[in-house]
């Protein structure tokens, strides 16, 4: 009887006691689309010396670019800390900064150059990611690049991209064109082709070696391949009518381009090589602007077979063709982002071409610009940028980044340059 | 409804007593008062009427007894007049008989007058004894309604004064609720934290997939973090499990009642975060 007395309290007292912590819960939906503060402090120098770019810049410009970090003035903040053990929290707090970049920079013998770099989690106290890199001392920018990509990787999970490349084409005395290659950011600036006839639509391979791209040199519009290493080149499409629109395929090994071989712009296949071209498309509408699913199976593009152009997608297995964008009139220039969910085009709205995307997930659009002029979109390998054109009203054409959040365009330093068709380098190991 | 009650018995007990009085006078009237029509003796006031007509027969009375003295047929004149006494002998008796129910008749009308009169001053009394009584009666129901009015007013000040405090306590989050927690303050404040740690969700940083993340809190009474936030599901996001963990660190102090009951609900919490939304 004892027993089972015991047994009876000893489940009330249970009972009671998982009654009286039961935890109240709270759903969080959503968020928002805040920009992390973070304070990156002059790096310590030594031995520095003049005209030498300053790394602490070059990192609060990439993170500042990308649109998901807002740099914060750190001009009246007194002596930089050497480690988190010097950091003053509380003043960091009061500044509302939730990441702290330092580091110093050792120049050393034979023009090389060392930096050393701590992150620093105010809330958490305590420094979170560092590095050291080594370089030549011409390298110092791109020593800043590779510092922000692994700071932006540590905060974002996304890979960084500002140690990628970019290409354009930039006209100059009015009648030649170029085919450079710079840096993301629009420094270094390379030449890999210069011609009297206009070039149009680069487009990298997936490895970052090779650059496709339209050249006019032949009368008409014919495709190149061209290794960017040693400047080699072949030409790979170069059939009856234009020839146009090449965009490689995820693996590197086909293009799809665009012909007018039987009248109509039409979408065929073609291998890197430039064998077996096939028609992919039959369509008496206009098919034009291909652009590959990063898994490879569809190929989204442009066409009027409803009447404007918009954006269809072509599934390479069962040959379904079926539309994606349904808001705004004049939908055109696809491309996707790494990962697939998010398609990025030109609309038009309310009269100006504006960079859009789309979540192909929910359908949502985001304009991400305002126009009026804006021309050839392309992503940047990580999804969370974009290149592009935008006029001023036709006074000066510049080549700029938005970021994916709309909250930062920021022009390339290309001074006056009159520059054209952007496209975004991969990343490369 | 209590002021109505006493009304009522007083209208009783003043009806009651009018209904008496009344019936008293109405039965002094029936039995006090003849009511037969018959009554001869009521012709006797055209007697009244005719009082020279006395002084004619004492005159005519002098003349017999002269008559008698000086005539042969003296007896039948001394029967005559004898007669005649006798007949003047009758009308004194009536006369007094008259005269005696005139009195009775005067004093019985004297009678009605003085109990009309003791009647009329009774209800005079009464009337003014049942005014006062209904000034009495008004000044206690002006008494009782000044008495409810500053009681209603004092409860309206009373209420006014538990709203003002109600708000202010729920404003600084001090509501003392007995026998336990109110359920509407408790998701009052689940709903002021839910909104103060959304506004720092960073959703940028935690893909477009539709992901869940969970994590347990324990705070102290003053809205601050007791210990670290503890993550019991990730998102297999590093960058968006670190976001989240920020959010909640940086929304430090989260708003709390200081209800002892209330805060202890709060005090532990498990904070379900869907930074995409739900499917």
């Amino acid at each position: 009887m004892t027993k089972l007395l015991y047994i009876i309290f000893a489940g009330i007292f249970f009972f009671s006691s998982s009654i009286s912590h039961a935890l109240e819960v709270i759903e969080i939906l959503g968020g928002k689309a805040n920009q992390i503060p973070i304070a990156v402090m002059p790096f310590k120098s030594f031995g520095a010396p003049k005209n030498i770019a300053k790394v602490n810049t070059v990192i609060k410009s990439d993170l500042s670019r990308s649109g998901l970090f807002y740099a914060l003035d750190t001009r009246g903040v007194s002596a930089s800390p050497n480690s988190d053990k010097e950091v003053n929290f509380s003043q960091w707090k009061s500044l509302e900064a939730q990441f702290l970049i330092i580091g110093r920079v050792d120049f050393l013998k034979k023009e090389k150059v060392k930096v050393s770099w701590s992150l620093i989690d105010i809330y958490k106290q305590q420094t979170i990611l560092s590095g050291e890199y080594v370089g030549k001392k011409n390298q110092i920018r791109a020593i800043g690049h590779k510092v922000s990509d692994k700071v932006y990787e540590r905060l974002t999970g996304s890979k960084g991209v500002f140690h990628t490349k970019i290409a354009f084409v930039e006209k100059y005395n009015n009648e030649k064109y170029k085919l450079n290659i710079a840096d993301y950011d629009g420094y270094n600036i390379t030449s890999l082709l210069d011609s009297k006839m206009p070039i149009i639509s680069p487009r990298w391979s997936p490895d970052g070696e090779k650059i496709a791209y339209v050249s006019f040199e032949k009368e008409k519009p014919v495709i190149y391949i061209q290794e960017i290493a040693t400047g080699k080149r072949k030409l790979l499409a170069n059939f009856k009518g234009n020839n146009s629109a090449p965009a490689w395929s995820p693996d590197g090994k086909k293009l799809a381009i665009v012909l007018t071989y039987n009248a109509n712009s039409q979408i065929y296949l073609i291998n890197a090589d430039g064998s077996d071209v096939t028609r992919l498309v039959r369509s008496r509408s206009i098919t034009t602007e291909p652009a590959w699913s990063p898994d490879g199976k569809e190929i989204y593009y442009t066409s009027n077979q409803g009447g404007g152009p918009q954006i269809y997608k072509y599934n390479l297995d069962s040959s379904e063709i079926s539309r994606v964008t349904f808001e705004g009139k004049y939908n055109l220039y696809p491309s996707l982002s790494y990962d697939g969910k998010l398609l990025l085009y030109l609309t038009q709205d309310q009269g100006k071409f504006k960079v859009a995307v789309q979540n192909l997930l929910s359908n949502q659009v985001l304009k991400l610009t305002k126009g009026p002029l804006d021309e050839a979109p392309a992503f940047a390998p990580n999804g969370h940028m974009i290149l592009f054109v935008y006029k001023d009203y036709g006074k000066t054409t510049k080549i700029g980044t938005v970021s994916i959040n709309g909250l930062k365009i920021d022009p390339l330093p290309l001074g006056n340059k009159q520059v054209q068709e952007p496209a975004w380098g991969p990343i490369k190991n | 409804m209590k002021f109505f009650k006493i009304e009522n018995n007083e209208n009783l007990q003043a009806n009651l007593f009018s209904f008496a009085v009344h019936l008293a006078l109405f039965l002094i009237m029936i039995f006090s008062v003849g009511w037969q029509t018959k009554t001869p003796n009521y012709a006797e006031v055209e007697l009244w009427d005719s009082v020279p007509v006395q002084k004619k027969i004492k005159k005519t009375q002098a003349k017999p007894k002269q008559k008698i003295i000086q005539t042969n047929k003296a007896a039948e004149a001394k029967a005559k007049a004898k007669a005649k006494a006798q007949k003047e002998a009758d009308i004194r008796l009536k006369k007094k008989k008259a005269a005696e129910a005139k009195a009775k008749k005067l004093k019985k009308q004297k009678a009605i007058k003085a109990l009309k009169e003791k009647v009329l001053k009774q209800e005079k009394i009464e009337k003014l004894k049942k005014e006062m009584l209904e000034k009495e009666k008004i000044e206690r129901l002006q008494q009782q309604i000044i008495e409810q009015q500053k009681i209603e007013k004092m409860q309206a000040e009373l209420r006014e004064n538990e709203l003002k405090q109600e708000n202010k306590l729920a404003i600084d989050g001090e509501k003392e609720i007995k026998g336990g927690v109110n359920p509407g303050e408790l998701n009052k404040y689940k709903l002021l934290i839910q909104q103060k740690i959304q506004q720092n969700v960073n959703q940028q940083l935690c893909g477009l997939d539709y992901i869940t993340l969970e994590f347990r809190i324990s705070l102290m009474p003053t809205g601050e973090l007791l210990g670290q936030p503890k993550m019991t599901k990730s998102s297999n996001i590093t960058s968006c499990d670190d976001a989240v963990e920020r959010a909640i660190i940086q929304s430090q102090p989260l708003p709390l009642p200081k209800d002892r009951g209330l805060f202890s609900k709060l005090k532990n919490l498990e904070l379900k975060f869907h930074p995409n939304g739900v499917e």
